[in-house]
């Protein structure tokens, strides 16, 4: 870090590259996408756990997440961003401003943001998921069923849907 | 930290599943407890006393169910005989125990598959009696079954008056007042109409969010309700078909999935006593609270991470003469959870 001040807010992080512990987390999950070959398991893993996660490391988690209907991520639609996530102790809330107030995929995205996360954060991790506040004409109505659990879970167990949502983390369209 | 509580939550046993446990039910007349999972299945654990006094809990037989989503619900008729499981593939099924070619219980057998709902079934419900079942559904409805001889099932009634997703249902305690909680943050009170058909007869507005959870108290003048808005409300009778909101219990910082009503401390010392209440949620904390008449309420156990980190789905006291102070949780670990309460 250079420390100049004509530059105090260092840019995001380019596309290509991810930082080191989102990067040890996906290997600890295990996730479906990675493709790399099975790191060795690293004792210290577990006391990963207990390491603080920020924003930037939760953003490098959606930023590629593709847009259900467009071949472009919600990192490059502006759809979710870095100071848009709020991690509080436990906690871990992400807004996203859908790109248009009447966005029908809505709950999509945000599922899928979420199933992303399921599958990469240690599950101490509480989960709020919502559009960012005046973005969406029914912004009460998705915001609540992102964020029921019970109907995340029916959700998961529809296969046509489940199809889908993995489209979206993959890119495959 | 909190200030001392009086009484604590002593864990008895650890049961578990593969999978998200999302219920528990205990079987009202013989030492069983029901559980069911997003694992499909439902699993029967038998409870007895060792020499010494202490309660062993193992598992006595899992049902893989044949319901091709998740169980979210179990309830057992008032007899014991009878288990109902409600399923994310919209059925219901009723189960009994057949008896071998010697009289002795064998396996479980569905006896009946309920259908009919359009979508998630969500709760199952058996009337006092054990003549009525009711089961709810993402559908909206509420339906209303006849149980009759042979496992045979007659709708007598589908009610269409919720406008969400219904979550739960429950039976009051000794008359035929069906409640029922939905994703449209009411709750609703339904009675026969002899001459008629089901209907609703009352409306509760309050919740500011999803209600998840309904537990009528032991003497039936009350009614308690569990919210996504964090908030357990209590529900006084004060007409036929009429309740007032009289207290609300705060606290939870995350939804709260499940609350119970339980009769207390059984040496009946306190006449205004109203029995204890244990509430649980996405905090994993197991509240318990001692309701009086007045009526008020004070905590009197708390539990952190009941289920460590995970959320807690479902929380019940034990119905059985003698096994009051009995509690059970399951949790998102997949866990079922035994705890006694204890004086400190």
């Amino acid at each position: 870090m250079s420390g100049t001040v004509f530059n105090p807010n260092p840019t995001v992080f380019r596309s290509s590259s991810s930082s080191a512990s989102s990067r040890k987390l996906l290997a600890a999950k295990k996730s479906l996408w990675i493709n790399e070959s099975q790191p060795s398991f690293d004792q210290s893993m577990e006391d990963d756990e207990e390491e603080a996660i920020d924003q930037d490391e939760i953003f490098d988690l959606i930023r590629n997440i593709y847009d259900p209907e467009h071949p472009n991520t919600l990192e490059e639609l502006h759809v979710v961003s870095a100071p848009q996530i709020d991690i509080r102790e436990n906690r871990v809330k992400v807004e996203f401003t859908p790109t248009v107030p009447h966005c029908g995929m809505s709950t999509l995205i945000g599922l899928s943001i979420r199933v992303r996360l399921i599958r990469s954060l240690p599950t101490r991790f509480k989960l709020d998921i919502v559009v960012k506040p005046g973005s969406h004409q029914s912004e009460h109505a998705v915001n609540k069923q992102l964020n029921d659990k019970e109907r995340v879970a029916a959700a998961l167990e529809n296969p046509t849907l489940v199809k889908t949502v993995e489209d979206c983390l993959t890119g495959r369209a | 930290m909190d200030e001392e509580l009086p009484y604590s939550l002593h864990n008895i046993a650890e049961l578990g599943h593969e999978d998200r446990a999302w219920h528990i039910a205990w079987n009202p007349t013989k030492p069983l407890l029901a559980s069911c999972s997003a694992d499909k299945s439902v699993k029967l654990f038998t409870y007895n006393h060792d020499g010494e006094g202490k309660l062993n809990f193992i598992l006595a037989t899992s049902i893989p169910t044949g319901h091709i989503k998740t169980v979210r619900a179990v309830a057992w008729s008032p007899s014991g005989q009878t288990l109902a499981t409600a399923s994310f593939d919209s059925n219901i099924g009723v189960w009994e125990q057949e008896l071998d070619d010697d009289g002795n219980p064998g396996e479980w057998e569905c006896a009946s598959l309920l259908e009919g709902h359009e979508t998630e079934c969500k709760s199952v419900a058996y009337s006092s009696t054990g003549t009525l079942l009711a089961s709810c559904s993402r559908d909206k409805t509420v339906w209303v079954w006849e149980v009759q001889p042979d496992s045979d099932f007659e709708c007598m009634g589908v009610l269409m008056e919720h406008t969400q997703d219904v979550k739960c249902v429950a039976w009051h305690p000794t008359e035929e007042i069906l409640a029922s909680g939905s994703y449209d943050d009411t709750i609703k009170l339904y009675v026969d109409d002899p001459q008629d058909d089901w209907y609703c007869c009352t409306t509760l507005t309050g919740h500011e969010s999803t209600v998840w959870s309904l537990s009528w108290s032991p003497n039936g003048k009350y009614l308690a309700s569990a919210s996504d808005d964090k908030t357990v409300r209590i529900w006084r009778r004060v007409s036929e078909h009429a309740f007032k909101c009289v207290l609300v219990l705060e606290g939870h910082e995350r939804s709260v999935y499940s609350v119970s009503w339980g009769v207390g401390k059984s040496d009946r010392e306190n006449e205004a006593s109203l029995g204890w209440i244990a509430s649980a949620g996405g905090d994993g904390v197991v509240r318990v609270w001692d309701l009086s008449v007045i009526p008020s309420a004070k905590l009197v156990a708390r539990l952190p991470a009941a289920h460590g980190v995970h959320d807690i789905n479902s929380v019940v006291w034990c119905p059985r003469n003698g096994y009051e102070d009995l509690l059970a949780t399951s949790g998102d670990d997949g866990m079922v959870k035994v705890w006694r309460i204890q004086e400190v």
